[in-house]
């Protein structure tokens, strides 16, 4: 005799539905143990913290990137020149100046003794 | 003196509502896993074939439900809740795939499938007579065989449409697919199982494959 699908489902959920209510009571106690775990979860309070841990350490890389980007390493550039050490350097005079420092110190002091007498 | 009295009943009664939606909400989860686990726990078990895995199984989805969904309404808990079953059943069968060759690469032989002792994860009988019993398990072991060698997504939309009882809505979202592609996997498996069973009586039709 041939069954149409319905009376096959019917028949398979019915097989089911058996086998569902006989589980034995270890089983059901694990069940039981499971959904206690499960709902425990609802009572766990919020780690509010948590949820700016990705935004924090997407700050933290763009900072590093920032302060690399403007301050890369390795590449020391001294100050631009000032116009008097342009002048310096130009000026023939001033060279031998620098080169003989005492004497000029002493010239001015003897000038001004020259003077006081 | 009589504003901070009214601000602070205020503020108490605030606090009784949002404790009591709390409860309400765990009450209502828990009574939705109560009526579920069961019939989840066969269901996980005729897709991995072994009851503690099953109940491991079981015992992720309700944990992941409760985390991350139990905010949903209710009449999206059921798919929600298969959906995560059947990722968690799918992924163990991945997980089984590797381990299986990682063995037959070191030489051992790999766990087999037909290892499952269908009469030993049987369920205690429920005060039936013996022969009763004998062919009621018998139909379930037929029953489940024929069911766990469906191709996935097959044995998916067969279970959770015939044994969870979900509509085609429902099963499609619970399946991750459309609900044409869960009334194409539906009718394929029907016409399998049908073809792999039918060959017996009505009374047990489905103790085809027990000792096959």
């Amino acid at each position: 005799m041939k069954v149409t699908d319905e009376e096959f489902n019917e028949r398979a959920r019915a097989n089911f539905d058996a086998s569902v209510d006989e589980l034995d009571a270890a089983t059901l106690s694990r069940l039981n143990r499971a959904r206690h775990a499960a709902l425990a979860e609802l009572r766990q309070p919020t780690r509010q913290w948590s949820r700016w841990v990705p935004a924090a350490g997407v700050a933290a890389v763009a900072l590093v990137a920032v302060v690399i980007t403007q301050n890369p390493v390795g590449t020391y550039e001294p100050p631009p020149a000032t116009v008097a050490d342009m002048e310096i350097l130009l000026g023939e005079d001033s060279i031998e100046m620098f080169e003989e420092l005492e004497f000029y110190s002493w010239l001015d002091v003897a000038e001004l003794q020259d003077d006081v007498s | 003196m009589a504003v901070g009295s009214a601000v602070f009943a205020v503020s108490c009664t605030g606090t009784a509502t949002t404790g009591t939606k709390e409860l309400q909400k765990e009450q209502q989860l828990n009574r939705f896993l109560a009526e579920v686990e069961r019939r989840a726990l066969r269901i996980a078990e005729i897709g991995v074939r072994d009851r503690e895995e099953a109940l491991d199984l079981v015992q992720d989805a309700m944990i992941k439900l409760a985390r991350n969904y139990s905010a949903r309404s209710q009449e999206e808990w059921t798919p929600l809740f298969y959906r995560i079953l059947q990722n968690g059943v799918r992924d163990w069968h991945r997980k089984q795939v590797v381990r299986n060759r990682v063995m037959t690469f070191f030489g051992r032989k790999a766990h087999e499938d037909n290892d499952y002792d269908a009469v030993a994860a049987a369920p205690d009988p429920g005060g039936r007579a013996p022969d009763e019993e004998l062919q009621n398990d018998e139909a379930m072991q037929g029953l489940e065989t024929a069911v766990h060698n469906l191709p996935a997504r097959q044995r998916e939309a067969f279970m959770l449409r015939t044994f969870e009882g979900l509509d085609v809505a429902a099963t499609a979202m619970a399946m991750g697919c459309s609900q044409g592609s869960v009334k194409t996997h539906y009718s394929r498996a029907v016409h399998s199982l049908r073809a792999t069973l039918e060959e017996h009586r009505p009374d047990d039709m489905f103790v085809a494959e027990v000792n096959r």
